[in-house]
C-alpha cells in the first residue's frame, strides 16, 4: 500500500514554482529531487512532530522577534518553514556576482555623493533626488569612512518574476537584520532532517559572525592593538533584540547600550566594572537618526552623546557609516542600474523591477491613473509599512495615497506587481504555494565576501505578498547546493 | 565586563533568589495555616506579621480575604515582589545579558517565566499549590547548580553570587523578624515555620537536638558557622564575592561596600546572644536589614555609576536611583 502523496493536490498556479516545473503535470526540478521525495513520503504525525519540536525550540531559545502595536503577543517567533528553498550552485554563482557589482557601485555612489559628486555633474541622477533623500547625511560631507568603505553590511532582497529571473526590490543598507535567523534555522534543519541534508552537498553558512567580525576589525583606526569591537543596540525592547544577542555572542564581542558609552576628549569609550575601555569599532543597530541627541534627533535616549564628533575626528569606527540611507532610498534604487554602468562600466547583471518616480510628472500621471495594478511605496520606509498593493485595495485606500503622491510625490514610487515565485509550504490545508523573496547578506571589509544563499522568506498568508516578518511572514532555511 | 552587564546579572539573581523565597515563605505558612488558623480573623492575624516582615502589607488578597494570600503572592502582577513579577523582572535582566549566560541556564530561566506565562503554572496551582510552589523552589536549585557549573567562575559569577547572597541574607533576616512582630510569644509553630523557611530544620536539629527555643533559633539563622542561610555565613560570602571582584585582600578594603560588609561580618563574628538580647532582636535586625541595603547601594556606586554621577547626586537621590533599581 502505497502512502497518500504529500503533493497530490499540489498545483503552481500561474507562478513561477522553486521546485516544480510544468504545471498541469508536475515535475521536481532537478535540484529539488531529493528533497521532493523526501517530503512526498512524509507522514502527517512526522511533520506535526518535526514542526512541534523547530516551534519549541525557537520558543525557548527566545529566538524570538517583537511586534510593535500589538498589545497581545509582543513576543513572538518567527514561523519557520520545514521545506527548504534550493538553489543550485549555477544560478547562485551568477545572484552572487551581480550582488557583489551592485554593492561596489553603491559604495562608489556613497563616497561620490559625499565627495565629489561627479555623477551628479555627468547629469546620471538629479541632485536635488540625493540631497532630499532623508537619509542624505550634510555632514559626512569631505569625510573620508575608515578603509573608503560606507555600507559594509548590505540585505540586498531579491525576488523572481513570473520567469524565474531574479530583480533585485530593494538594496538594505543600513542596518539589516535577518542573519541570525538564517543561522538558526540551519542549526533547526540539520537537526530536523540530518539525512536529507548531509546527502546533498549544501554550502555552510556558519562563516558569518566569523566574517563579520572580520569585517568590523578591519576597521579599527588603532592598528597597534586588538581592536575592541562592541554592538550597539537600541534595547531589549527593540523588534531584532534577539538578532543582537545572538551576533555579539557568536562573535564575542560585548553588547552595547547607549548609556553603556560615553565620549571624553572625542574617543569614545565603554562603562566596565574595572572602569573605561576605549571602542574603536561599532556594529551600529541603530538608525543614523539615534546615534548621538547632540547630532541628530536631540530627543533620542538611545544614542550617546558627542558619538559624531569622535566618527568625524576618525576616532571610532562606525558599521555602517552615516548616511547610508541615501542609497537605499527607493528613488535612488532606481539609479542603480546607472551607476554601475557609470562607475564600473559594466552592464548590470541582476535588474530592478521596473520604477516609476512619483516626482516626475510624466510618472506620477501613470500612476496615478494606474493604481489598481501597482504596488506604491513610501521611498524611506522599510519593513512592509506605508505601501499600497493595487489589486488587493480598496478604493479608500487607493483614493488615500493618490492624495498622500499628490502631497508628496519625492516620497512615493510605484512598480508593477511582480508575481513573486511561490514555494511548496506546509500550510492549514497541506502543503500550497506560498509567495518567497530571498534576502542575502552581503560583507564588505577587505573583500566582498556572501554568505551562501541567505534567508528565504515567505509570506504565509495565501496569496499575499507581504514576506515581512511584521506582517505575517515566515521563513525557510536556504540551501545552496555545491554539485548543480 | 560592562558596568550595566554586572548590574543585570546581579539583579537577576538576586530576583531569582526571591522567588524561591517567597515560595518555601508561601508554602510553609500555608501549611502551618492548615492546622492553627482557620477563620478570616484568624487568618489574618497570622498573615499580617509575615506580610509586614516581608514589606508586603498593601497587598490586599481578593475577596475571599486571607484564604487566597498564596494566590496573590504567587500571581499578582501589580505586587512587585510575587513570584510571577520576580521571575519576570529576572528574566528581563537575563534577556539584556544572554551572551553572559549558557544556554542552559537561559533555557531554565526562560522555561519557567513561558511556564507562567502561558498558564500552565495557572493550571498546576488549581491542581495544587504545593506542586506548583515546588516547582519553583526545584527551578531555583537546577538554576544555581547550572550557574555553578555552566559558567566561567569569573567576574560575572562573582556577581551572581552577590546578588544571591544579598538576597538571601535579607530574606533570612525578614523570615527571623517574624517572630518579632507576632503579638503573642513565638509559639513551637511559628519556630518551626521560620526554622522551614531557611530550610534549616534538619540542620538545626543537628546541632541543638530538638532543643526548640527562640534564642536557640535565632542564634543558628544569625550566627551558624556553616549553614548556608545564616546571616554570618551570607555575610561572609559577601566579603568574599567583593573581593573576588576587586582582587584586594580580604581584611582590607578598596570602597565602600568592602568597607562595611567587612565591619559587618567583624560585628556579626564578635557578638553573642547577650548582646542580641541587650539591643533587641528586632532592632538588631533591623539594623542589618538597612545595612544590606547600604552594601547594595554602594556596590551599584563602586561598579555601575562614574564617579562624576556620584558626585552629581546628592545622597538622598543616590538612594533614590538605587531604589529605582531595586523596583525596576
Amino acid at each position: 500500500m502505497s502512502l497518500p502523496s504529500q503533493f497530490q493536490n499540489y498545483t503552481t498556479g500561474h507562478f513561477f514554482d522553486e521546485m516544480f516545473s510544468g504545471d498541469q503535470q508536475l515535475s521536481a526540478r532537478a535540484h529539488y529531487q531529493q528533497i521532493f521525495q523526501r517530503f512526498d513520503r512524509l507522514t502527517a504525525s512526522e511533520i506535526s512532530d518535526r514542526r512541534q519540536q523547530a516551534d519549541s525550540s525557537f520558543l525557548e531559545h527566545g529566538i524570538t522577534f517583537t511586534v510593535y502595536g500589538d498589545e497581545g503577543g509582543t513576543e513572538r517567533i518567527f514561523p519557520f518553514d520545514l521545506i527548504p528553498r534550493v538553489i543550485p550552485e549555477s544560478e547562485w554563482s551568477m545572484v552572487e556576482n551581480g550582488l557583489r557589482q551592485r554593492i561596489i557601485a553603491i559604495n562608489l555612489f556613497l563616497n561620490d555623493i559625499y565627495h565629489g559628486r561627479k555623477i551628479i555633474k555627468d547629469g546620471i541622477i538629479p541632485e536635488e533626488i540625493v540631497n532630499s533623500s532623508k537619509n542624505y547625511r550634510p555632514e559626512m560631507i569631505g569625510f573620508d569612512p575608515p578603509q573608503g568603505v560606507y555600507a559594509h553590511i548590505c540585505g540586498t532582497d531579491l525576488i523572481r518574476d513570473d520567469k524565474g529571473n531574479y530583480l533585485v526590490l530593494e538594496d538594505n543598507a543600513r542596518c539589516p537584520s535577518g542573519a541570525s535567523y538564517l543561522l538558526e534555522n540551519r542549526e533547526i534543519m540539520k537537526r530536523a532532517f540530518p539525512q536529507t541534508f548531509g546527502g546533498m552537498a549544501v554550502r555552510p553558512v556558519e562563516a558569518y559572525p566569523d566574517t563579520l567580525l572580520k569585517t568590523l576589525e578591519y576597521l579599527s583606526p588603532r592598528k597597534s592593538q586588538k581592536p575592541v569591537c562592541v554592538l550597539l543596540t537600541p534595547g531589549v525592547y527593540n523588534s531584532a533584540y534577539f538578532e543582537h544577542t545572538f551576533l555579539a555572542r557568536q562573535m564575542g564581542i560585548e553588547i552595547v547600550e547607549g548609556k553603556d558609552l560615553i565620549a571624553i576628549d572625542s574617543c569614545i569609550y565603554m562603562r566596565t566594572t574595572r572602569g573605561l575601555v576605549q571602542v574603536d569599532v561599532i556594529y551600529r543597530r541603530l538608525d543614523d537618526d539615534f546615534l548621538d541627541p547632540l547630532m541628530f534627533r536631540k530627543e533620542s535616549m538611545l544614542g550617546v552623546s558627542g558619538l559624531m564628533d569622535a566618527y568625524l575626528k576618525g576616532n571610532v569606527a562606525l558599521a555602517n557609516a552615516v548616511g547610508t540611507g541615501v542609497a537605499d532610498d527607493k528613488v535612488t534604487y532606481a539609479y542603480v542600474p546607472e551607476m554601475i554602468k557609470y562607475y564600473l562600466n559594466q552592464d548590470p547583471i541582476l535588474a530592478n523591477v521596473p520604477t516609476y518616480l512619483c516626482w516626475r510628472d510624466s510618472d506620477r500621471a501613470h500612476v496615478l491613473q494606474n493604481l489598481e495594478n501597482l504596488v506604491v511605496k513610501a521611498a524611506n520606509e522599510s519593513g512592509g509599512y506605508g505601501m499600497l498593493i493595487g489589486n488587493q485595495s480598496t478604493k479608500e485606500e487607493r483614493e488615500e495615497f493618490a492624495r498622500l503622491i499628490e502631497a508628496h510625490p519625492r516620497e512615493y514610487i510605484a512598480q508593477p506587481i511582480v508575481s513573486l515565485s511561490r514555494h511548496p509550504t506546509f500550510c492549514e490545508e497541506g502543503i500550497a504555494g506560498r509567495h518567497v523573496d530571498l534576502r542575502p547578506f552581503i560583507l564588505y571589509g577587505e573583500d566582498v565576501e556572501i554568505i551562501p544563499g541567505g534567508l528565504t522568506r515567505v509570506a504565509l498568508k495565501k496569496g499575499s505578498l507581504v514576506v515581512n516578518s511584521s506582517q505575517g511572514g515566515g521563513s525557510k532555511d536556504t540551501w545552496v547546493l555545491k554539485d548543480f | 565586563m560592562l558596568s550595566r552587564v554586572a548590574d543585570n546579572l546581579y539583579w537577576m539573581s538576586r530576583y531569582i533568589e526571591r522567588a524561591d523565597g517567597m515560595a518555601r515563605m508561601i508554602q510553609v505558612h500555608q501549611s502551618q495555616a492548615l492546622e492553627y488558623a482557620q477563620n478570616d480573623q484568624q487568618l489574618e492575624e497570622f498573615w499580617q506579621p509575615v506580610l509586614q516582615s516581608i514589606c508586603a502589607e498593601s497587598v490586599h488578597p481578593a475577596e475571599q480575604g486571607f484564604r487566597k494570600i498564596g494566590k496573590t503572592l504567587l500571581f499578582s502582577s501589580s505586587f512587585a515582589n510575587s513570584i510571577f513579577s520576580s521571575i519576570s523582572i529576572a528574566r528581563e535582566n537575563a534577556r539584556m545579558v544572554r551572551d553572559q549566560l549558557s544556554e542552559e541556564l537561559w533555557l531554565e530561566l526562560n522555561n519557567i517565566y513561558l511556564f507562567f506565562h502561558n498558564g500552565d503554572a495557572d493550571q498546576l496551582y488549581k491542581q495544587g499549590s504545593d506542586l506548583l510552589l515546588d516547582r519553583i523552589t526545584r527551578f531555583s536549585l537546577v538554576f544555581q547548580g547550572l550557574a555553578d557549573a555552566t559558567i566561567p567562575h569569573s567576574e560575572g559569577w562573582r556577581f551572581l553570587s552577590l546578588g544571591k547572597y544579598l538576597e538571601r541574607a535579607d530574606q533570612t533576616s525578614r523570615m527571623l523578624d517574624t517572630l518579632n512582630l507576632r503579638t503573642k510569644e513565638p509559639t513551637r509553630a511559628d519556630l518551626m515555620s521560620v526554622l522551614r523557611c531557611c530550610i534549616a530544620l534538619s540542620a538545626f536539629r543537628q546541632q541543638f537536638r530538638g532543643n526548640l527555643s527562640l534564642k536557640n533559633v535565632a542564634n543558628f539563622l544569625l550566627f551558624s558557622e556553616d549553614f548556608p542561610r545564616s546571616i554570618r555565613f551570607c555575610i561572609r560570602a559577601i566579603d568574599h564575592s567583593l573581593h573576588a571582584i576587586s582582587g584586594v585582600p580580604t581584611g582590607t578594603f578598596s570602597n565602600e561596600a568592602e568597607r562595611l560588609t567587612g565591619s559587618t561580618l567583624a560585628m556579626v563574628n564578635f557578638t553573642d546572644w547577650n548582646q542580641v538580647v541587650a539591643k533587641g532582636l528586632h532592632q538588631t535586625l533591623d539594623e542589618l536589614q538597612t545595612t544590606l541595603i547600604e552594601i547594595g547601594q554602594r556596590v551599584f556606586e563602586t561598579y555601575v555609576l562614574l564617579p562624576s554621577e556620584i558626585k552629581s547626586l546628592g545622597e538622598r537621590s543616590s538612594a533614590q536611583l538605587a531604589q529605582a533599581q531595586q523596583q525596576q
